[in-house]
């Protein structure tokens, strides 16, 4: 059984794979990229902070 | 209205604009995107060639027009901090790089992925496939040779005349389905274009929520990113001591 036969239960039949692939590869690239800016925000934030104590 | 910009790209402002912008971006975006995801799979018509295949279009199409744009406004960014010495414009260069270099990702993925139970093939060197992957290369290079050095003046300063070089590669990907023989479909917007006005709505839709997503991480990693270089300035103490208190 192929992936393409596998994943048509899904909405789309023939062409689902290929559809909710692109879309699933493409909410993941986003999400990454959202986490990654925000976590980099909070270390940045938190980096700082540490300096400056230490400075203090 | 010099004065206006001026005050606009001091650190201090622009840093404060990011802040009140975010949540501006944030949900229309949100809005934006689960419209156009709704138009995008369930409203629009099954194309009468490729049946529901064609949905990929929805995504393809906006982050291949981003790849491109963000390009643009990272060289034209550039250009400003290499010319009028603007800080905040290198900043801008600096943190839409990785956003670009994640829309040509998504844009040559999905379009691999189109391409495999349309042509048959996830990958031909095709001159518009060829020149969107030399686009992924500019991203990279563009980074690389950002983070290369110490200094961010000496490395916006390099890395901003390589993206300006780069660009030339824009109209070469733009042009490229008509300029050569290529597998690659003519364009999707505009005349000879997708006619279906749900196609087009869901298309509109998609591309607004993907220039709000564009902005709405810029407005993020650039807070950041100013964060770090005015690392030194009473205001940014200030700033996140309030934040951590």
């Amino acid at each position: 059984m192929t992936m393409v036969e596998f994943f048509s239960f899904l909405p789309y039949g023939k062409y689902a794979f290929y559809v909710w692939f692109a879309y699933g590869i493409s909410a993941l690239t986003i999400i990454t990229l959202f986490i990654n800016a925000k976590r980099n925000h909070s270390n940045t934030l938190l980096s700082l902070s540490n300096k400056y104590l230490r400075n203090k | 209205m010099w004065k206006w910009i001026q005050r606009q790209a001091s650190p201090k402002v622009f840093y404060q604009t990011c802040n009140r912008l975010i949540p501006w971006f944030f949900w229309p975006f949100i809005c934006l995107l689960t419209v156009g995801l709704y138009w995008s799979l369930v409203i629009s018509p099954a194309d009468y060639q490729q049946g529901d295949g064609y949905r990929i279009i929805f995504i393809h199409v906006p982050s291949a027009i981003l790849s491109m744009m963000i390009y643009a406004i990272m060289a034209v960014a550039g250009g400003i901090g290499l010319i009028w010495q603007i800080k905040m414009a290198e900043v801008v260069a600096k943190v839409s790089a990785p956003i670009g270099a994640a829309f040509t990702i998504i844009a040559l993925s999905s379009g691999a992925i189109w391409g495999k139970p349309m042509w048959g093939a996830w990958w031909v060197w095709d001159a518009r496939l060829t020149s969107e992957l030399i686009l992924l290369f500019l991203y990279l290079a563009y980074m690389s040779l950002n983070s290369a050095f110490d200094n961010p003046r000496t490395a916006a300063k390099s890395s901003s005349i390589l993206a300006i070089v780069g660009l030339i590669n824009l109209p070469i990907i733009h042009y490229s389905v008509k300029w050569w023989n290529t597998l690659h479909q003519g364009y999707s917007v505009g005349t000879g274009g997708i006619k279906d006005t749900d196609m087009q709505i869901a298309l509109a839709l998609m591309f607004l929520a993907s220039i709000l997503l564009y902005a709405l991480l810029v407005s993020i990693k650039a807070r950041t990113e100013v964060l770090i270089r005015e690392q030194n300035s009473s205001w940014v103490q200030e700033e996140v001591r309030s934040l951590i208190s």
